[in-house]
């Protein structure tokens, strides 16, 4: 797969340690406590979409928005957006992409942060 | 980087405040960082939760999410503003929104403040400063409003009840008897020989000993029955719940201790002070009227008076109860 170079990057590090008062430790305990709410609100999000739940896929949305942009984490922000949209205008097949691309984009974290540590 | 500053306020350590945050992330942020400046930290995941922390009395800053499960934080502020809590609870919302819209909807809602999200923690602290003057005037209000409700009430000299107090409780009393609810006793003391004594050891002395009376009266009477000052060396004493025959016989242990107490004057001298008490109550009386009341406790008083001083007479429509010192006995 080839980087797309306008694509978002995964955590913007920098501002992130910044916000939280730059505790390296303490960001790597946020990111485990995100780690866990991601594959929570996941699995729920692909319950909601089978069961066409847009309430529950607009508030997963929301709520992972919230917690990418605490922690800097620019393209899984949008992607929570877009997900949140989804429910709002009820676009099921909308929604079914912005979950698959929300995988993508928490892989790659993952392997990012794990080439960095 | 933001500055850590970790010294506090004395008003902010272990002060109590509330996160309600459905996102994880965003929950511990807030509470590493407000532990980190002094507070304690209540969390809440969900608008149930968020709404049985914020009842507590203690709870006076809370941090609330717009969007939470259960309950939002405009519908958390509503109904806060509706419930009587004993201090003011200073409300941030928290919202990833930020049109005007928003902002009016949230502050019409009872919201002080908001902040939109990812938050920014020097400004947060900054509001946080600004939601503890408004706590701090507060208090002082209510310092000042409970000072100016005692100066309003008391005596100062004594602090017993001032009169007009003494017969607001009386009035109320009243009514309560009138629903059919409980008897009453009312009893007027008046110090024998006051005159004398503020002849003999100077008007300080007779302040003195008044002062001591009433303290001596709040310890040997029960914490409902009242004291009031009705006026010189006058004091009535407004027992709920009690009929007759408890009225005798507190009026009577009233006459006891005051006889067998020694008082002590700022000039060392020690001396002893007697009692006359008048006295009656609504189960003895056919007209429950405050100037009824008053006045067959006065009369009561005067024939004390006259026939010594130093002993108790209650009056009622039919019957008279004299207590002495001497001998506890009852006349019909």
């Amino acid at each position: 797969m080839t980087e797309n170079p306008k694509r978002l990057p995964p955590i913007n590090k920098e501002e992130a340690l910044a916000r939280i008062g730059g505790e390296e430790e303490f960001l790597n305990e946020l990111l485990e406590i995100y780690r866990n709410e991601f594959q929570k609100r996941s699995a729920e999000l692909k319950k909601a979409i089978s069961e066409k739940d847009f309430q529950t896929i607009r508030e997963d949305g929301h709520s992972l928005k919230g917690a990418s942009a605490n922690l800097s984490l620019p393209a899984l922000r949008e992607t929570a957006l877009e997900t949140e949209m989804a429910g709002k205008n009820q676009d099921l097949e909308a929604a079914r992409k912005a979950l698959k691309k929300l995988k993508a984009e928490f892989d790659r974290l993952q392997k990012f942060l794990s080439q960095k540590g | 980087m933001e500055e850590e500053r970790k010294e506090e306020t004395s008003s902010q350590k272990y002060f109590p405040i509330l996160v309600a945050e459905d996102d994880p992330v965003a929950r511990r942020l807030l509470e590493k960082k407000l532990k980190d400046w002094g507070y304690r930290v209540y969390k809440a995941e969900n608008g149930e939760k968020a709404w049985e922390i914020l009842k507590q009395p203690e709870v006076r800053i809370a941090i609330l999410d717009w969007m939470m499960p259960g309950m939002e934080g405009p519908q958390l502020c509503l109904r806060l503003r509706q419930v009587k809590k004993p201090h003011y609870t200073y409300l941030i919302l928290l919202t990833a929104r930020d049109t005007s819209f928003d902002i009016i909807q949230g502050l019409e809602a009872g919201a002080d403040d908001y902040m939109t999200k990812p938050v920014n923690f020097m400004e947060l602290r900054a509001r946080l400063q600004a939601a503890h003057r408004i706590i701090e005037l507060e208090d002082r209000l209510l310092q000042a409003q409970k000072k100016l409700i005692r100066l309003a009430t008391t005596d100062s000299l004594t602090h017993a009840w001032n009169r007009g107090t003494i017969i607001k409780f009386i009035r109320e009393e009243i009514d309560r008897y009138l629903r059919g609810d409980r008897p009453f006793g009312l009893l007027m003391v008046d110090m024998d020989n006051f005159k004398q004594i503020n002849d003999t050891y100077g008007h300080q002395a007779g302040d003195t000993v008044l002062q001591n009376l009433v303290k001596l009266f709040k310890r040997n009477l029960r914490n409902y029955d009242r004291t009031g000052r009705y006026g010189g060396d006058e004091l009535i004493v407004l027992l709920p719940g009690s009929d007759i025959y408890d009225t005798g016989l507190i009026a009577a242990r009233l006459l006891d201790v005051c006889r067998k107490s020694k008082i002590r004057l700022k000039t060392g001298q020690k001396i002893s002070v007697t009692l006359s008490i008048g006295g009656t109550t609504t189960d003895s009386l056919s007209q429950v009227q405050i100037n009824n009341l008053i006045q067959t406790s006065d009369r009561a008083l005067y024939l004390a008076k006259k026939l010594g001083r130093d002993r108790v007479i209650l009056f009622g429509d039919s019957i008279k109860l004299e207590m002495t010192e001497k001998q506890n006995d009852r006349k019909s």
